[in-house]
């Protein structure tokens, strides 16, 4: 059974005593990170990557995951608690989650976040198990064309979906895809845009940009608005476990946030604050008792934590398989398995099947460890929120400078971390998102030599991208997630020029 | 008696000896080593100079630290510039391979590598060209036959860029089998992986790669590999690959690798490196070590070495400027 003697490879990598430490180490920063306001996960990892530095990949990745859940788990805690989600994927749950602490069902609340993530976590990494090897192998058979237009379609569908506007996500992805032209080019040998300068022709280091746009950056912001804002905390009382009838309720509204959050934020790449909205959504038109969320509703908890979990298990599927990120903290795991001289994509299956194997054990013990860490030692994740901003903040700027020096020892990467820390500050106060640029600076370079590869192959012809079915399919896709916000106004449209639209 | 003066001078040399001991610390070597890796950890140029590192360590060649240090960028330009700002220092070394021609020569660097100082050539590798298992080429007189009737219907994946070893190797081929390599299509991936995913999902007609990097396919018999670039056939799993000299063009390519004091190194430190690589060539932990990474000794010293760079130069010249990178 290929089933069991990968799951039993990949147990025999997780379970190795520096690998279950580097798990219990994931989850446990992830969850700071996740309890601390203002640090998402792509903070969070792009900060910590210099620490998996000479680590071997396996145990590297398995790290980064780690914090990846756990960023996940956290994020619910405060908003639970405290009302201040800890990541954009969990302002959802303080609707329900603050007024059940406030009714005193702190305890059940967390424990339905802590479950609902679990169950989500599970199943996503069951079906990357199941289906990872076959759409792997699917993949072996792209060749350069292909790839084009996946990375094409992957990027429209992300930046489609990045912030509130087409516009400036699209500006932000054009960025990054500039960013990306910097150095040699790999199908002339000619360097661009390094006006002689010896560092530049390996191109910017993504971990400069990374760091820089979202660590510094968000010190900066702090620091913008540097006022200690008195939260009001609630208590945790009495039972911390689920009554028999919060099970009832809860049990359905796991699995529909599960399947929804797996859909719509993994599969379809709209990452897990979209999915978490998506399936409080679903809630409120499929859960019996409807009418009391948003007044502490146990399944107002229960399924957007389960969303952004299985929908944060999704993402990796993406970017395992296929070697496209679906989210701004896959892309950051992208760029850090490049840095490691790993080429996530269906090879990986192929050349690497400790690793992958590996990283699905250490998902599904990394989760395990998960609910024991949270539901018990609640207490102490709350209490994290006592460290003072100025101390944090200062906390951040050693790590974004250490960091990114530890990597190639340049000073000139330090006076570029500064350079990219005030340009994410200046676009997060344009309402600019800076994920599309990451993810337009990972792809870009695969992107553009995959497509010049493919023109190379069919001697200059552009027809080459739409003769082919699977190419001619991920264009289609892409065009169809780009034009996605204008739909409306063509529907406003069409019915105008029918004259049938019945008035409101 | 004593003639005074005959004290005298045996107290100011005495006094000499002690300073210049003092200063040199009883001669040559006397500080800690450096080498320099103008590239990243992982990579051939960091192996060979940490392989360096232990073997001087392990054998008790040099009495003092070495440490090995990673100048990354610039395909080895950061390195370069860094080694020219150690002009004369005697307790610097670094490690370089073809692109040090290679790049000097597309000015890709500011510095000219003729400035530093030759001391051994270590170890070579070679290159080899594979197609698909089931490709209608069965000799790398087919492949060649196909590319001379028409240049654009060969499609060479590589895994750098144009204009660096992947294709020049090829190109040095085609020009001696009487191919315009000017003409020929070359298509770049940014890693072996992906060059051999193109190569097995038969988007490109075939590889040229570095000899370790075929094994495995080579094994796994989804490749057939038509030639290796060597002067006499390789051994192990590429015992029955031909040589391109066997195959009927009189070419060979060498992917050498070599170690080279600063610009400006003393003459005393040269002879002393000339003598102790040649003995860490010889040594149990070098030895061991090359057939661990699969590395073929061909060990020369700095007399060889500097003739064989200046050949390796005119050969590159001429083909670098037949492929349009040298205008």
């Amino acid at each position: 059974m290929w089933f069991f003697d990968n799951l039993a490879l990949g147990f025999s990598v997780a379970l190795t005593p520096i690998n279950l430490f580097y798990a219990l180490l994931g989850v446990f920063l992830g969850t700071v990170i996740g309890v601390l306001p203002g640090i998402g996960p792509m903070t969070g990892i792009a900060l910590l990557i210099p620490i998996t530095f000479g680590l071997p990949p396996t145990s590297a990745i398995i790290l980064m995951a780690g914090i990846y859940y756990g960023a996940m788990y956290g994020g619910s805690t405060t908003s639970i608690l405290v009302n201040t989600p800890g990541e954009s994927s969990s302002v959802v749950t303080c609707f329900d989650g603050y007024q059940m602490a406030k009714q005193g069902r702190a305890g059940p609340a967390l424990a339905a976040a802590a479950i609902g993530s679990f169950i989500a976590g599970t199943f996503a990494t069951l079906v990357l198990m199941l289906i990872g090897p076959a759409v792997a192998a699917f993949a072996l058979n792209f060749g350069p064309p292909e790839y084009f237009t996946l990375m094409l379609a992957g990027l429209t569908v992300v930046t489609s979906l990045a912030g509130r506007s087409l516009v400036k996500a699209l500006l932000a992805t054009t960025i990054g895809l500039a960013i990306a032209t910097i150095g040699i080019d790999l199908q002339s040998g000619v360097p661009r845009y390094t006006f002689g300068n010896p560092e530049l022709l390996d191109g910017l280091e993504f971990l400069v940009v990374a760091i820089g746009l979202f660590a510094l950056s968000e010190v900066l912001v702090n620091l913008a608005d540097l006022r200690q804002a008195i939260q009001e905390r609630l208590a945790i009382k009495g039972g911390l476990w689920l009554t028999r009838e919060d099970w009832r309720r809860a049990t359905p509204a796991f699995i529909r946030g599960t399947l929804s959050g797996f859909f719509v934020g993994g599969i379809a790449g709209a990452g897990a604050a979209v999915a978490s909205f998506f399936s409080y959504g679903i809630e409120k038109k499929m859960a019996k008792h409807k009418a009391e969320l948003g007044t502490g509703a146990i399944e107002g908890v229960a399924a957007p934590e389960a969303a952004n979990n299985a929908a944060a298990g999704g993402a990796l599927i993406h970017l395992l398989c296929l070697g496209i990120p679906g989210s701004g903290t896959t892309a950051i795991m992208l760029g850090a398995l490049l840095m490691l001289g790993l080429q996530p994509g269906p090879l990986l299956f192929q050349q690497q099947p400790q690793f992958v194997w590996g990283l699905i054990a250490s998902m599904y013990i990394g989760n395990a460890m998960l609910l024991v860490l949270n539901l018990p030692l609640v207490g102490m994740w709350v209490k994290i929120l006592d460290i003072p901003l100025y101390l944090l903040v200062l906390f951040i700027i050693l790590f974004s400078f250490l960091g990114v020096y530890t990597m190639n020892n340049s000073t000139q990467d330090l006076f570029l971390l500064l350079v990219f820390g005030i340009l994410g500050y200046l676009l997060r106060r344009l309402d600019i998102p800076a994920a599309p640029i990451i993810l337009g600076m990972v792809l870009g370079d695969l992107m553009e030599q995959a497509m010049r590869q493919s023109l190379l192959i069919s001697d200059g012809s552009y027809a080459i991208f739409v003769t082919r079915p699977f190419s001619l399919f991920f264009l289609l896709l892409a065009i169809v997630s780009i034009t996605n916000p204008y739909w409306k106004y063509i529907g406003v449209g069409l019915r105008r020029w029918f004259g049938r639209g019945a008035p409101a | 008696m004593f003639d005074k003066r005959i004290v005298w001078i045996a107290l100011f040399a005495l006094i000499a000896i002690g300073v210049t001991a003092c200063a040199t610390g009883g001669g040559y070597p006397s500080k800690a080593l450096e080498i320099v890796a103008p590239a990243g950890a992982g990579g051939g140029w960091d192996t060979l100079a940490r392989t360096v590192q232990r073997s001087l360590e392990v054998e008790k060649l040099y009495p003092q630290p070495v440490t090995v240090v990673n100048k990354v960028g610039g395909g080895g330009g950061v390195g370069l510039a860094y080694i020219f700002t150690k002009k004369g220092d005697d307790y610097e070394l670094v490690v370089y391979s073809p692109p040090l021609i290679i790049n000097t020569l597309n000015k890709t660097f500011e510095n000219n590598y003729k400035e530093l100082t030759p001391l051994a050539k270590l170890i070579t590798d070679y290159q080899v060209i594979m197609v698909k298992a089931d490709s209608p080429y069965k000799t790398l007189g087919d492949l060649i036959a196909a590319l001379k009737k028409d240049p654009g219907s060969v499609k060479i994946a590589g895994a750098s860029s144009p204009g660096s070893m992947d294709h020049l190797s090829v190109a040095k081929l085609a020009k001696a089998a009487g191919v315009e390599p000017g003409k020929m299509v070359y298509i770049a991936f940014n890693d072996v992986g992906s060059g051999i995913s193109a190569l097995l999902g038969g988007n490109v007609t075939c590889m040229s790669t570095g000899a370790g990097e075929s094994i495995a396919q080579l094994e796994a018999k989804t490749v057939r590999v038509l030639g290796v670039s060597s002067a006499e056939r390789r051994g192990g799993a590429l015992k029955d690959v031909p040589t391109w000299k066997e195959a009927g063009f009189n070419v060979t390519y060498e992917v050498w690798r070599g170690i080279f004091g600063p610009p400006g190194m003393s003459a005393d430190a040269k002879k002393w490196w000339g003598e102790t690589l040649k003995k860490m060539a010889g040594t149990k932990t070098w030895k061991e070590s090359l057939e661990k990474l699969q590395w073929v000794d061909a060990y020369a010293d700095a007399d060889a070495f500097a003739k064989f760079l200046t050949e390796e130069e005119v050969s590159y010249k001429e083909l670098m400027t037949a492929t349009g990178f040298i205008k």
